[in-house]
């Protein structure tokens, strides 16, 4: 049985908390178990702000401390050493390359950078660079399909913030598409996906 | 059934909800915030009632006062909050008003204050500690029922992994025995009467209804809690094929030790473990029972050594009880620290039984 962890890092105020939940329902929704632990303290905009996500089939065996990443997705190089000693040699590290400049030290690393906030810039909404990034990830990954990630966004979204719904949908679009489909599939039969 | 992601949290309020809690109040303190947000959230849709209240000491007097109304009532906050709320803990007991108490703790180290807690008198809490949030989600409605019961209050030990973590959850309502019929409260309706109630720790009464008076009525609440200890302890135990290695955990850890016991039980190593899911009444007889022929019972807690005090009371040898936790804690404050690991957890063990860490 097949589970992927994914750490997330970012700093406060990228939608980091969102953007792993966004996730983590669309999995759900696709019949997938989950397991989501957030890691933030006290500080908000600026402050840390770190996410925990297993996804897999039945029960799973995942502890809520992730040690051994099959994935990081890094919107920030602020926090990335407290992620980079877990992610397991040959993770898939999906970076914001707008901002992450530094050598991916992870062995046998499979880094895609994507200009995550660059292309939020230019679609007009910034606060969405979150969204471009994650709809890279699950394009490279297929951990969940790009239209889930949708309808799961447009369920997390708040009344009070939805007319940001078509500008995130816009950016999960621009990032799959500036990602290479499928270069890193989290599951065997994920080509055989829709 | 549909599952929804949910924090626990938002899972903890929606089974304290669908186990009829009507009023609830605290003050927002990391990890206990979340469960106030949802509780402010959620409890008026119900017909019920959610107050931030201005600090700790504050929020248990109004939830004590709410229980007294007959409503089933709740409060909570961390260990730092609940330390405050002693006195008032101590009159919930002595007054015999039901109170779910959730502490959403920030780590460990609030194993003493809710089995042996920091009020006078002579009383206990009932103190569940789920070791996960589907756990949780029946502790909390199992607490209600018990508080009820036997008109205590009671204390959910969670922390910031069951406060905060997610899962696809569909919290069911659980069905319990009824409960004593609560003809003690005081809701007006005797008003006038010459009959009117009171609670009060003294139970002296009134010139016309006297009460039994403080020394009878507190020995008659110090039976019951003998009672309780009899009737409500509660434990997991996986031995596996007679164990030489017992490990010892509670909560959150549990889960890291079930992996680990799975993981060298696998290589050979005839180990298994023991969780106390009541830290009080602790389930002394089932682990005088699991620990015997055991050459070593390890208590992995993070802190300074506490629930090893109710193990080695109850082991079936004492002399083969020893501590492998420790104070662990990250450095938001929030939460344990790098003890709570599989890893370290796996080193430690080895070591204790004197086995190299590679291999068993």
């Amino acid at each position: 049985m097949t589970e992927r962890a994914v750490l997330f890092t970012g700093v406060g105020g990228q939608g980091l908390q969102i953007v792993s939940k966004t996730l983590a329902i669309a999995a759900l929704a696709e019949g997938r178990d989950v397991l989501l632990v957030p890691r933030y303290g006290g500080a908000m905009r600026g402050g840390k702000t770190n996410a925990e996500l297993t996804v897999g089939d039945g029960a799973l065996r995942a502890l809520p401390v992730v040690t051994s990443a099959w994935a990081g997705f890094v919107m920030d190089p602020s926090f990335w050493e407290s992620i980079r000693p877990h992610l397991a040699s040959g993770a898939v590290v999906v970076v914001n390359s707008s901002l992450f400049h530094i050598t991916v030290d992870v062995e046998d690393a499979r880094v895609f950078p994507i200009p995550a906030s660059d292309l939020a810039a230019e679609l007009g909404s910034p606060m969405s660079a979150g969204f471009v990034l994650l709809g890279a990830f699950v394009a490279i990954t297929g951990l969940v399909a790009v239209d889930a990630v949708v309808d799961a966004m447009r369920q997390l979204v708040p009344a009070y913030r939805t007319q940001h719904v078509e500008a995130n949908e816009r950016a999960i679009a621009a990032g799959a598409a500036a990602a290479p489909p499928l270069a890193a599939p989290a599951w065997t039969d994920v080509a055989a996906m829709p | 059934m549909t599952k929804r992601l949910m924090q626990g949290s938002e899972a903890v309020a929606e089974a304290a909800i669908a186990a009829g809690c009507r009023f609830f109040t605290g003050y927002p303190m990391l990890p206990f915030t979340e469960l106030l947000e949802n509780m402010a959230a959620k409890l008026p849709a119900a017909g019920g009632v959610c107050i931030n209240a201005a600090s700790e000491i504050e929020a248990v007097n109004m939830a004590l006062g709410a229980a007294a109304t007959g409503a089933r009532s709740a409060t909570g906050s961390c260990g730092q909050g609940l330390a405050l709320m002693q006195e008032g803990i101590a009159e919930l007991a002595l007054n015999e008003l039901p109170v779910v108490i959730f502490n959403m703790a920030r780590g460990q180290q609030d194993y003493f204050q809710a089995t042996r807690g920091g009020g006078w008198g002579d009383y206990r809490t009932i103190a569940l500690a789920p070791k996960d949030v589907a756990e949780a989600v029946e502790h909390t409605q199992l607490l209600f029922h018990l508080a009820d019961l036997y008109r205590t209050p009671v204390i959910l030990y969670g922390d910031y992994v069951i406060a905060h973590a997610s899962i696809g959850v569909d919290v069911v309502p659980l069905a319990f025995p009824p409960t004593p019929p609560k003809d003690w409260v005081v809701d007006g309706t005797t008003s006038g009467t010459g009959r009117a109630r009171q609670i009060w720790t003294w139970a002296l009464g009134k010139p016309n209804t006297p009460g039994p008076g403080p020394s009878r009525a507190w020995e008659d609440i110090a039976a019951k809690y003998g009672q309780i200890a009899r009737a409500e302890a509660r434990h997991d135990v996986d031995r596996g094929d007679e164990c030489e290695v017992l490990v010892v955990s509670f909560g959150t850890t549990a889960v890291f030790v079930d992996r680990v016991v799975e993981d060298l039980r696998a290589e050979g190593l005839r180990i298994g473990s023991f969780r106390p899911i009541t830290l009080w009444p602790f389930p002394g007889d089932a682990l005088d029972h699991a620990t015997r022929g055991c050459s070593h019972v390890l208590v992995y807690e993070l802190n300074g050594g506490q629930m090893v005090d109710d193990v080695r009371m109850h082991a079936a040898d004492r002399s083969v009880v020893r501590s492998i936790g420790g104070v662990s804690q990250d450095n938001s404050g929030m939460r344990q620290g790098d003890l709570l690991s599989a890893d370290v957890l796996r080193r430690r063990v080895l070591d204790a039984v004197g086995l190299p860490r590679g291999a068993s």
